[in-house]
């Protein structure tokens, strides 16, 4: 019989909008030790392997990788990254652990989006250079490889100068998805700001969240259109932040003493980055999720699944993801929030934490943002958020812009 | 978080400026080269045929996605620079979060006789009218002007 998998501790820095004080190795060890500690482990004899989730660009480093073992215990041990969001590195570590080779795996993915002064930039970066990124706007580079010669009459340029200006944010596409959401599903704008007056007054009651307003559905369709009919207040800020986890076989959990909370089911899938053969409905989530619940014997997700945290880095988002996971019916979505089942006493909590657009948009570490909520409540522990009798809960997230690909995890609390 | 004594005065954290030079040549690829030598000098589109499930690929691509086979030489196909507005946007801000000029509209432009689409910009002003299935043709540069790049696609205009 195959073995199962646990969670056995997690830990998060604090979440802040900057983090000029901090350094990233810092914040990621400062989660890891309180990850360690929940789980009562000593990270150097305890934790079998290391897997931490970034992204070259987004950190400001080539390889990664190379820069983590210290700050999380992992010098001279069994460690890498994952140029994914955080749920990718669950489930890496679900796959390691159910091999039997491996019995105790540390997961760590952050966000310092604070440090890098030109995200949109690097976001550009991710479109397809040939068809895509040269639509965005004017380009003018030097026509020839390696590097240009800079002169006292032709400086380098600064960032925002010349060259760079008037190219439009990769956030555009999110304003075309959602159109196209709108137009197909017969959901409106208001149900949209609805979802982000939701998150962001749940958010009130998460000591994470560093986005929490009270503001309504009025005040979101006051704020101004960006990439019409995606409106300011409809996209989750940025927000810095690390989130560790740490898993470990179900004999490893007993040995410990502590009460198990499995991992049971866990997909993923990724869509073509061809934007002319995609066919924005969120195809990558109902994928993912239909795999995780394949494999946590979850036959009606409607009616089992407790709690969901899912992607809501656009207002939209959080609808369309529901329906994908077949939590909704398509284009029930604003149905189920109008009828306040997506509140906290609602029959599909979703959310509960205040989401990205309360918490923030966390980058690499969404997934596992949404996955520390599921556990958090599932152990009980949410506080005037908790969710009465949550036994089973989902996260999911999405890879971000322009990307069409993600991952569901399914958390439990007995049984699996 | 973990330390006994943390940074309080806000006026000391310090930094170091970094900047990353990041410049490519980033290779067309057969399929794309003849693409845009054929955009360049004729101004037309190219697109592919699957030979599995006679899908139109567009741009012209070498194998179909969904079957994974390659695509025979016979099995090209010259299509117009038109189509209809697919997904589009009224887009504000450049990627310094700065407001562009004016609103520029950006679309996904389903190209005629293929199952593919195309990114451009929209030449429309900003309205709240649904601009979804609108006919547009593309603008291209005059010929002496192309250089076999997306550029040569100055925009999508409304056919008229």
């Amino acid at each position: 019989m195959s073995r199962k998998v646990c969670v056995i501790g997690v830990g998060y820095s604090d979440f802040n909008s900057m983090t000029p004080d901090i350094q990233w190795k810092e914040m990621m060890y400062g989660a890891c030790q309180k990850a360690y500690r929940d789980a009562g482990i000593d990270v150097r004899k305890d934790v079998d392997s290391f897997i931490t989730c970034g992204e070259d660009y987004w950190e400001g480093f080539s390889i990664f990788d190379e820069f983590v073992p210290d700050q999380i215990g992992a010098v001279l041990r069994p460690c890498m990254t994952i140029t994914g969001d955080g749920l990718y590195g669950l489930g890496t570590a679900y796959m390691q652990i159910k091999t039997g080779l491996l019995d105790t795996v540390l997961v760590e993915a952050h966000s310092k989006i604070s440090d890098l002064l030109t995200p949109g930039e690097i976001m550009l970066h991710a479109m397809d250079p040939i068809f895509d990124r040269p639509v965005t706007g004017p380009v003018q580079r030097p026509r020839y490889g390696g590097s240009p010669t800079y002169t006292k009459e032709e400086p380098k340029p600064l960032i925002g100068a010349t060259d760079e200006k008037q190219r439009v944010h990769p956030y555009f596409l999110a304003g075309m998805e959602m159109q196209h959401y709108l137009r197909t599903t017969g959901t409106t704008e208001e149900h949209c700001a609805q979802i982000v007056a939701k998150n962001k007054q749940a958010a009130f009651h998460n000591p994470m969240a560093d986005y929490e307003a009270n503001i309504t559905a009025e005040d979101v369709m006051g704020s101004q259109y960006l990439f019409k009919p995606l409106k300011s207040l409809e996209i989750s800020p940025n927000v810095d932040g690390a989130i560790a986890f740490v898993l470990a076989s179900e004999e490893r959990a007993r040995e410990l003493g502590v009460e198990p909370l499995y991992m049971s089911g866990f997909g993923w899938c990724s869509d073509t980055p061809w934007l002319g053969t995609r066919e924005f409905d969120g195809g990558y989530a109902a994928k993912a999720a239909r795999m995780a619940y394949k494999m946590s014997r979850i036959e009606r997700p409607r009616e089992m699944i407790d709690i969901a945290e899912v992607d809501d880095r656009f207002s939209f988002k959080e609808l369309q993801h529901l329906e994908a996971l077949d939590l909704a019916k398509p284009g029930e979505g604003a149905m189920l929030l109008e009828d306040g089942e997506l509140g906290r006493d609602g029959s599909i909590p979703t959310n509960v934490s205040g989401g990205s657009l309360g918490v923030g948009n966390c980058y690499e570490a969404t997934g596992l943002q949404k996955a520390l909520e599921i556990v958090v409540q599932l152990r009980g522990e949410a506080g005037r958020r908790q969710v009465d009798d949550a036994e089973i809960g989902l996260a999911q997230a999405w890879r971000g812009i322009p990307s069409n690909s993600g991952a569901v995890a399914i958390f439990q609390k007995g049984g699996a | 978080m973990t330390f006994l004594e943390k940074q309080t005065d806000p006026t000391s954290p310090m930094h170091w400026r970094g900047d990353m030079q990041a410049d490519y040549l980033y290779p067309n690829g057969w399929a794309g080269d003849r693409f845009f030598k054929n955009l360049r000098d004729k101004g037309t589109f190219l697109a592919t045929r699957c030979p599995k499930c006679s899908k139109v690929l567009f741009p012209a691509r070498l194998y179909c996605e969904d079957c994974f086979v390659e695509i025979p030489e016979n099995n090209w196909i010259e299509v117009p620079t038109s189509g209809i507005v697919r997904l589009y946007t009224f887009a504000k801000l450049d990627a310094h979060w700065e407001p562009l000029e004016k609103p520029r509209c950006m679309a996904l432009i389903d190209i005629e006789g293929t199952d593919g689409s195309i990114l451009g910009v929209l030449d429309v002003e900003e309205t709240d009218e649904d601009l979804t299935g609108l006919p547009v043709e593309a603008l291209l540069r005059p010929v002496k002007e192309r250089e076999g790049t997306m550029k040569d696609i100055v925009c999508f205009k409304p056919s008229v």
